[in-house]
């Protein structure tokens, strides 16, 4: 709480760092009453058990054998980072991130341009995108899982080169595939939308000013239409990204973990929930929030995202 | 209790929750209705499907000392984790004497004990045998009254157009396969003198007997025998495939419900053609994986234990001894091919109605003289530890029971994810 | 002309592909749940029932008879809407405060809430299990109302605070030159503005409750507090061995009509929310 008194170009945020008058020492106190329920509940539910994880994972401790619990430092870390299925989840996890967010990015893309240039049908357009994003993340999965499945499904009669008996869910590459196709089906309408919205930034005057200048389809694209969206498609990556880096439903109903496709978060439920190990579970709990922050880091610092325009600070 | 709970208190009568596995479920529910008594009503709850659901939510629930788990229907590999965490109420004097008794068959009641204490009740008992195809033996030429090994199974199937049924999916009766072709060379996977001081048990797979289990399942993997499906094969899978549209049919390694399911698919699809299709149908002790040495049949079932934070236990032990009497046991058997866990109702009238009796001396022999998967507070991380380096059936060779006792070591002792 | 004709076509031919892309899969998952659990059992590949292996509506009754599924419908409509209607009313007052406001900490709120719309639920797993059964709130609707209220409130926020920013405020102030009490400014003038950025809030809220599957099978064990993603990945049929796939479908089925009936009657506002807090408006 330091007031200096160095004249400096004041940014409008920091407006309320100006000597208090009545007037904003009230909105000061309004405000703070407003926010408080929703920053408690917040806090409440995430900042404080993630301390109590961290306390957790001091011990080797397991719900099953309480009275064995003890101390053990860092153990449980040591534990965890230098065991192989941490880090091939890991890997599964960030595979399964660039790959969905990849090819959302370019099909999502593809919807958007489409549904900018829509003018007949657009409620049911808009309709039929939507129903993927509310359809329940499980519900996806066994869809899939089904329409894979080589005794009830359709998948092996609809392509043609495969054979009609071909176990999908048999090995690695074949379950990743089917899992990636349910994350996929399921977010692309979102990343479109999401598109879209930054499509409509796009101003028509430089477009057409292009066009006169005979640039071509492509040269507009990349030249006027990607560069004036930047925001819009960092921050849909940046959100991406992250829900498919914490992905578990589908993969708790498509393939349990088997053929060795289980993700970073599967792995950490399994040690806390089905095994009771609250000490290692602890310890992976708080390594996969360290690891998310990596990843938004990365990706902020990687392509330079404005994270103001996501908290839409105008 | 939540004020936003749903109660649904409507009578001072209290009632009990018994949580039950999917298996028979009418036949429970009406013995939940006859054990109900003027002090309490019996309700039935349904657990999941699979044996490690059961156990999660079960488990949760303990864990959150919930007093409305009144009964549990418990499979017996969870009961000494469950009894080590002090989540089941032991019964005590008369209760104890009563739904422990020498009625009681050798393997179920070893399992309901945890230190001296008797900590649930058996109610039914499950075991495996082989189940066959007459007119295959034949063809193949294997004598089967006398015990036969896997080995010649395995050939016989190969030879003569048929397949072996087994379970090898990554789960639970995977181990149970492991566990009875190790126990049958003379073997165990931890030392049974030490497997119940928990992380402190010596781990024993890696030995001849180990290899001889690794021997059998490599066979199978690389024989004409095996089924499409082996790497992902369950109890269900294999029951096809003993009477196809082409092939003579299997050798398969299951459980006792094989017998009813049959006899109610008769003219059905995956069922027998006709009656004299399924007097076809071929009954043997589990196969030997040694040679001369007895085999050991899995053994599997379900004992009636107690929450010990439950409001009611002495009317939840009371109810507990009533849905595992005699009675019970022999409905069960009756209605859902369930097997009783005492010999007396092995000799009741209607379980001879219902079976022929030469499989009840089976069922009841085996077991008698089962053997159990390692009685250990850590089982579940023990078998999740055995599926992930035992499986894939395919890879399975002579290395791997060194493999599994390194991994085993470093789970027991806290030092690698499962 | 031809140059636009080309566009048109290839448009429309994007349309089809969009259509087909988003109905394929719920159009499949509707035809297996008319498969009969016999037909599913035996296997029956493609994509329509094969002749013979039609159930009619036979897989809806057993689902609608079925005392878990039941049950669990009751519980995800409750906690789904008791927790969108709390998170909705304390999402509206910090929106407020951070759309009209000028106060110390803005920057904090917002961050707060940026970092929770990321937060990694699995590593939440243990310590609320740990923490709701000390409470005693372990397996029970407040148990799951609690943590929906945290993960949605970041979204509600967002929404709302766009809205607000695009709310005329200056108009009450002119009701009350016009002789208004401000009770009745307020409810004249501002609620029906702020209402369709409130109810977009809500439909969001609720589709995301409504879709949890990891609090929903951690922080219960029993249809007291089920809801339906953890019921279905339950679900147990009369078959111990396989899943039945055509029941599971028909209750999966059961379970998407209420988001299609939101999806249908209310397209337009979730688009709009759905953007608001994307980019800039």
């Amino acid at each position: 709480m330091s007031t200096t008194y160095v004249q400096t170009a004041v940014d409008p945020a920091d407006e309320a760092d100006r000597p208090d008058s009545d007037r904003s020492r009230a909105e000061n106190s309004l405000a703070r009453k407003l926010v408080a329920p929703a920053l408690v509940l917040m806090l409440l539910v995430t900042a404080f058990p993630m301390l109590r994880a961290l306390y957790l994972s001091l011990f080797n401790y397991s719900l099953t054998d309480p009275d064995a619990r003890e101390f053990v430092g860092l153990a449980n870390y040591a534990t965890a980072l230098s065991d192989s299925l941490f880090w091939r989840d890991t890997f599964n996890t960030v595979g399964i991130m660039i790959i969905t967010v990849a090819v959302e990015l370019v099909i999502g893309f593809a919807f958007a341009m489409v549904m900018h240039k829509v003018i007949f049908a657009r409620g049911v357009i808009r309709t039929s995108i939507l129903i993927p994003y509310g359809v329940i993340t499980v519900v996806s999965g066994f869809a899939w899982q089904f329409a894979f499945s080589n005794t009830n499904g359709f998948v092996n009669s609809w392509l043609p080169f495969t054979p009609d008996d071909f176990n999908w869910f048999g090995q690695y590459w074949s379950s990743m595939l089917a899992i990636m196709a349910s994350e996929i089906w399921k977010t692309t309408p979102f990343m479109s939308l999401l598109l879209l919205a930054g499509l409509a930034q796009v101003s028509e005057d430089m477009l057409e000013a292009a066009k006169v200048d005979g640039a071509t389809w492509w040269q507009r694209l990349y030249k006027v239409i990607l560069p004036n969206m930047r925001a819009a498609i960092m921050v849909a990556v940046l959100f991406r990204a992250l829900d498919a880096y914490r992905i578990f439903d589908n993969i708790f109903v498509m393939t349990a973990g088997a053929n060795n496709t289980e993700s970073i978060s599967f792995l950490t439920y399994r040690q806390v929930i089905e095994q009771f190990q609250l000490g290692i579970g602890s310890a992976l709990s708080v390594l996969l929030f360290l690891s998310v922050l990596v990843v938004a880091f990365v990706i902020v610092k990687l392509f330079r995202v404005n994270l103001a325009d996501a908290r839409q600070e105008s | 209790m939540s004020v936003l709970a749903a109660c649904g208190g409507d009578s001072g009568k209290p009632k009990l929750n018994w949580y039950i596995n999917p298996d028979g479920q009418d036949t429970l529910t009406s013995v939940a209705k006859r054990c109900s008594t003027d002090d309490y009503d019996i309700q039935i709850q349904l657990l999941p499907s699979s044996a490690t659901d059961q156990r999660t939510q079960l488990a949760r629930r303990l864990a959150a000392e919930d007093s409305s788990t009144d009964l549990m229907s418990l499979d017996p590999v969870f009961i000494p984790e469950f009894a080590n965490a002090k989540w089941l109420a032991p019964f005590t004097g008369d209760l104890a004497a009563k739904v422990l008794d020498d009625d009681v068959l050798k393997g179920p009641s070893e399992i309901v004990q945890w230190e001296d204490q008797v900590v649930a009740a058996p109610q039914w008992s499950n075991t495996q045998v082989l189940w066959y195809r007459k007119s295959l033996a034949e063809a193949a030429g294997l004598d089967m009254n006398k015990p036969v090994t896997w080995n010649q199974v395995i050939d016989a199937a190969a030879d003569h157009d048929g397949t072996v049924g087994v379970q090898a999916n990554k789960y639970e009766a995977y181990v149970v396969w492991i566990n009875s072709l190790i126990q049958g060379a003379g073997g165990d996977i931890l030392d049974p003198a030490t497997v119940e001081d928990g992380r402190d048990a010596k781990v024993t797979i890696d030995s001849a007997a180990g290899e001889d289990a690794a021997k059998v399942i490599e066979k199978l993997a690389k024989s004409k025998a095996k089924q499409p499906d082996f790497t992902t094969s369950n109890e269900g899978t294999s029951l096809g495939l003993m009477f196809p549209d082409k092939g003579a049919g299997e050798f398969m390694t299951n459980w006792t419900f094989v017998y009813k399911n049959y006899e109610g698919l008769i003219g059905k699809p995956g069922g027998p053609k006709d009656k004299a299709q399924f007097e076809d149908l071929g009954w043997a002790r589990y196969p030997e994986t040694v040679e001369g040495k007895e085999s050991k049949p899995p053994l599997g079932g379900i004992a009636i234990g107690v929450g010990a934070f439950s409001k009611h236990r002495d009317f939840a032990q009371q109810a507990a001894a009533c849905v595992t009497d005699p009675e019970a046991q022999a409905a069960l058997a009756v209605s859902d091919g369930l097997m009783p866990s005492r010999q007396s109702v092995y000799d009741s009238e209607e379980l001879k109605k219902a079976y022929p009796p030469d499989l009840l001396t089976l069922f009841s022999q085996s077991i008698d003289s089962a053997g159990a998967r390692p009685k250990s507070a850590f089982y579940s991380q023990i078998s999740s530890a055995l599926q992930s380096r035992w499986h894939s059936p395919n890879s399975v060779n002579a290395g791997t029971p060194k493999k599994s006792a390194d991994f085993l070591n470093q789970i027991l002792e806290g030092k690698a994810l499962l | 002309m031809g140059k636009s004709l080309k566009g048109n076509i290839g448009t429309l031919l994007g349309c089809a592909l969009i259509l087909i892309w988003c109905l394929l899969p719920v159009v499949w998952i509707i035809s297996l749940s008319f498969k009969s659990q016999q037909a599913v059992t035996n296997g029956s590949p493609g994509f329509f029932p094969s002749s013979g292996g039609g159930a009619g509506w036979s897989n809806y009754s057993d689902v609608l008879q079925d005392e878990q599924f039941r049950r669990a419908i009751i519980n995800s409509i409750g906690i789904s809407l008791i927790a969108t209607a709390l998170s909705v009313i304390i999402a509206t007052l910090a929106a407020y405060a951070i759309a009209r406001l000028e106060f110390k900490g803005k920057k904090f709120v917002l961050t707060t809430a940026l970092v929770i719309a990321m937060f990694p639920v699995v590593s939440l797993v243990g310590p609320l299990f740990d923490m709701w059964r000390t409470f005693g709130i372990y397996d029970t609707w407040l148990g799951l109302i609690i943590p929906y209220m945290s993960f949605t409130l970041p979204l509600a926020i967002w929404t709302l605070s766009a809205f607000f920013r695009e709310i005329p405020w200056e108009m009450e102030q002119a009701a009350q030159v016009d002789g208004a009490t401000s009770w009745q400014a307020f409810r004249k003038v501002i609620v029906p503005l702020a209402a369709p950025g409130v109810f977009t809030a809500a439909i969001l809220t609720f589709f995301f409750a409504w879709n949890d599957f990891v609090f929903g099978i951690s922080l219960t064990s029993t249809e007291r507090a089920r809801p339906i993603p953890a019921a279905l990945s339950f679900f147990v049929g009369a078959d111990p061995f396989n899943r039945p796939a055509s029941l599971l479908a028909a209750g999966a089925v059961v379970a998407t009509v209420p988001i299609v009936v939101l999806v249908l009657f209310f397209q337009r506002k979730i688009v709009a929310g759905l953007t608001a807090g994307a980019v800039k408006g």
